[in-house]
């Protein structure tokens, strides 16, 4: 249960910062002021109170920078991981449901795509794709989507061989049916847990492609761009790359906490005892 | 040698104490067997777990001795237990396979074992281990040493457990039903072997079973335990000949028998009082499901006394006599001659044949016996009739619906579903699903019909007990209103006196609404009290079928001659011969 309030606490918090960006920020983030580059927190030693968390090297403000950056980040980790789930985890269903030739074909293409190696194919995509920030989802998308397809499939495995599935075919439910309301619940708590789990690597890959210069266009705000930006000067100005580092720890961290707790809160099955 | 005095084992359970084990005393002498007896939850595995210092968490013994030797094995030390298990201590477990480390040989487990001993060198080990595995009647034992757990049957994983079990010549030896997943034929053979080595060695053995007639065959003395106190011990001899507590009665009366004419079964009501509730009742825990309690029961709580020989906690040990079962039921062959089910040489062949041409009919109302031991079939067969699995030849007709009771219930229901969703399943599939409100109301009335409140409906298959799980498996079945059921092993695992409900359930639905059964079963005494034909599989082929008294009677096929003599008879007087077609008992 604790997980569930830190990592959702977490989340919240950057969700908040995400959406009244405009309302937080004193500063456009792509605003230069060019007198002032460089500074230091605020609180730090020759600080200057208008800039909260200091400027970068072209003078932009780093926390409304920051607060940008979360807006980006969240929307490629919530559409590139619910894209992922949603392609990986129907195929997952179909392939151990079905079993048989489909089984193989599925099996047979994760392990094709498995084969090369992510950060390299996520690298052809976004050259093959171009920028933006959906471009980046969709190479997520088409990366990770195995990952829910090899997992969940196990999981399909299992649960499709229990009695209860034969019974609700001999009750004469569809395999759509069976699908749905038989096999999904079962699999349901991994699919969440996974999709948190996900969002994290989501916000990861996003900041590495922001990072190379692949992800998203010059005028978007991206905390990998920030920490690419702040390569340069960072013996002077250490912040610079600290703050936006420490951002995505969180946002990881948070996201990894909340879906470990929701696995274990959720599994009905982990209810006993005589009510 | 290991004695009990006055044993309390307790714990804290949602705030309140608890005994677990209550005032227990007994006494195992050298080369002597002695069998706990009781249902599921009485506290058995209790004693065991006591026994080897693995108690449950938050659960210590609070009272009372137990002493192994001069050894109170309560305070012991924990370096002097250790040294103590394995070695004084041996354990057999329930579940011979698991027991066992799938990734290392027998050899390796063995010789671990042996070294931890002090069993001499490598060559002298391994000697050692072959003369055990010989020990226990395993052939070529040196092959075997090679081999991983997987490899092996159950029984055999059994004998190897045996066999490092009576390596350390432990002073007592602790069967927590060492046979209860194994086949009848096999069982029969693991007893066998128990006992031999036991009189070798002059060992102690506690064992513990839920089969009562199992344990008249190899107990010496026997406990019988009934929500943690023990009601009544005794010789096994006069205590299960003339049983001085209504319990004992009752479970010896819920069992189905396997000679003499058909009787009904007890049917004991309700079921053992929870932990809880037993701290709250004053008088005899028996009390709300005794047949001849008498008022004054309620209220005063029983003390052990001594009768005739034996010990038993009633305060009239004389009434128990007077329990005694219904009129023995309308049982005559059911008369429609309307044929439902044709089989006709129906095969299915996975890398081996699992059935070949099996044929029978089964007509309306009429109730089928399956028997066999694991792997002979008998499942494939069921989920060929269901249409689970596709015959690769022959075929069957049917008149009418079937409907299935799976054999696990703990698989058979959704635990993410609720009961009242469970049971009315038939009436969400397809297009036209009926709204909640209407399954709720066929969920209420299906419910009741086997025996299960309203209350039910929003309970989760973990919050039931295991008998509860099978009424609604069975209730869901009946929701489409088939014409037959096919249930497979669905009583099996499940205390006497739950099964004795369940068997009166099926054969009240076949009275009232004149359902037909396939009951697949391991157990011949049920299929005996319940069917009316019996078809006997051995390796994929039916060999022999016929009216179960026939084939009880008189069984034509050697294996179901076989089968038949791995029961113990129920006069426990009577000489038991598990193989009549041996030469030898072991092999």
């Amino acid at each position: 249960m604790n997980r569930v309030l830190t990592g959702g606490a977490l989340i919240a918090l950057v969700f908040a910062c995400a959406l009244f960006a405009p309302l937080l920020a004193t500063h456009d983030p792509n605003e230069q002021d060019l007198l002032n580059i460089l500074l230091p927190p605020s609180f730090a030693a020759g600080g200057d109170p208008a800039f909260l968390l200091g400027t970068d090297s072209l003078g932009r403000d780093e926390f409304a920078r920051l607060l940008f950056g979360a807006r980006l980040a969240l929307l490629v980790a919530v559409s590139a991981a619910c894209g992922a789930a949603l392609l990986g985890a129907v195929l997952a269903h179909i392939a151990g449901y079905f079993g048989g030739w489909i089984d193989w074909l599925i099996g047979r293409a994760v392990e094709i795509w498995l084969s090369f190696p992510p950060v390299i194919l996520s690298l052809i995509l976004m050259v093959g794709l171009g920028t933006g920030a959906d471009k980046v989802v969709l190479a997520i998308v088409l990366v990770d989507w195995t990952r829910f397809c090899r997992v969940l499939r196990a999981e399909v495995l299992v649960t499709a061989r229990r009695d209860y599935v034969a019974a609700a075919r001999l009750a004469g439910f569809t395999h759509t049916q069976t699908l749905l309301r038989e096999i999904l619940p079962a699999t349901l708590p991994l699919l969440i847990t996974l999709l948190s789990l996900e969002m994290g690597i989501a916000v990861i890959v996003e900041a590495v492609l922001s990072f190379v210069g692949l992800g998203v266009t010059a005028d978007q705000v991206a905390w990998g761009q920030m920490i690419a930006d702040a390569r340069t000067s960072f013996a002077e100005a250490p912040w610079t790359l600290l703050i936006p580092m420490a951002a995505i720890f969180l946002t990881v961290t948070g996201c990894n906490l909340l879906g470990d707790g929701l696995r274990r809160t959720l599994d009905v099955r982990l209810v006993t005892g005589r009510a | 040698m290991l004695e009990a005095r006055h044993l309390v084992i307790a714990a804290t359970l949602n705030g309140e104490p608890v005994e677990a084990i209550h005032q227990l005393s007994f006494t195992l002498a050298p080369g002597r067997v002695l069998g706990v007896v009781g249902e599921s939850g009485a506290g058995k595995s209790m004693i065991a777990r006591a026994i080897g210092g693995a108690l449950p968490p938050g659960f210590a013994i609070t009272g009372g001795t137990l002493r192994l030797g001069d050894e109170d094995l309560a305070g012991l030390p924990p370096r002097r237990r250790l040294e103590m298990l394995g070695r004084d201590i041996a354990f057999v477990p329930q579940e011979p396979i698991t027991a066992l480390n799938p990734v290392q040989t027998i050899g390796a487990q063995l010789d671990e074992h042996l070294r931890r001993l002090g069993a001499g060198r490598r060559r002298a080990r391994r000697a050692r281990a072959l003369a055990l595995l010989d020990e226990v009647h395993l052939p070529d034992g040196a092959a075997l040493l090679r081999r991983y757990p997987h490899q092996l049957s159950g029984g055999m994983c059994q004998r190897v457990l045996i066999a490092m079990a009576f390596a350390s010549r432990p002073r007592i030896l602790v069967a927590d039903e060492p046979t209860s997943a194994l086949d009848v034929t096999i069982q029969a053979r693991i007893v066998q072997l128990l006992a031999e080595l036991q009189r070798l060695e002059g060992t102690a053995v506690l064992f513990i079973t839920h089969d009562l007639r199992l344990a008249a065959r190899i107990c010496d003395d026997i406990v019988v335990l009934y929500a943690g106190r023990a009601v009544e011990q005794g010789p096994a001899a006069t205590l299960l000949t003339a049983p001085l507590h209504p319990y004992t009665r009752c479970l010896q009366l819920s069992a189905p028998a396997m000679q003499g004419p058909r009787r009904a079964l007890f049917a004991l009501p309700d079921r053992m009082p929870s932990l809880n509730e037993v701290a709250r009742l004053p008088g005899c825990h028996f009390v709300a499901r005794c047949p001849v309690a008498l008022p004054d029961c309620v209220i005063t709580p029983p003390i052990d006394r001594a009768v005739a020989g034996h010990v038993t906690a009633c305060l009239h040990p004389l009434r128990a006599a007077g329990v005694v079962c219904a009129d023995p039921p309308a049982h005559a062959p059911f008369a429609s001659r309307t044929p439902l089910l044709q089989v006709e040489a129906l095969s299915k062949r996975f890398r081996t044949w699992a059935v070949r041409n099996a044929s029978f009919d089964i007509r309306e109302g009429e109730l089928v016996g399956l028997v066999g031991e694991s792997g002979s079939g008998k499942s494939t067969l069921a989920r060929l009739i269901m249409g689970l699995e596709r015959p690769t030849t022959g075929r069957f007709t049917f008149a009418g619906k079937a409907q299935m009771v799976f054999q696990d219930a703990q698989s058979a229901l959704n635990p993410r579903h609720g009961v009242g969703d469970i049971v009315t399943q038939a009436m969400q599939a397809g297009r036209n699903r009926a709204p909640r409100v209407e399954r709720m109301h066929r969920a209420a009335a299906l419910l009741a019909e086997v025996g299960l409140g309203e209350d039910m409906i929003d309970r989760y298959p973990a919050q039931l007990s295991g008998g509860q799980r099978q009424r609604v498996n069975i209730a869901r079945a009946l929701c489409a209103m088939p014409r037959l059921l096919v249930a497979d092993e669905i009583v099996s695992g499940l205390d006497v006196s739950v099964q004795a409900q369940l068997l009166a359930l099926l054969l009240r639905l076949r009275t009232e609404w004149g359902i037909a059964l396939l009951l697949i079963s391991h157990d011949l005494s049920v299929v005996r009290h319940l069917c009316d034909r019996v078809l006997v599989m051995h390796r994929g082929d039916i060999v022999e079928q016929g009216v179960t008294e026939r084939v009880f009677a008189r069984p034509a096929h050697p294996y179901t001659r076989r089968l038949l003599a791995a029961v113990p008879p129920d006069d426990i007087t009577a000489p038991w011969q598990p193989f009549p077609d041996e030469m030898e008992a072991h092999i």
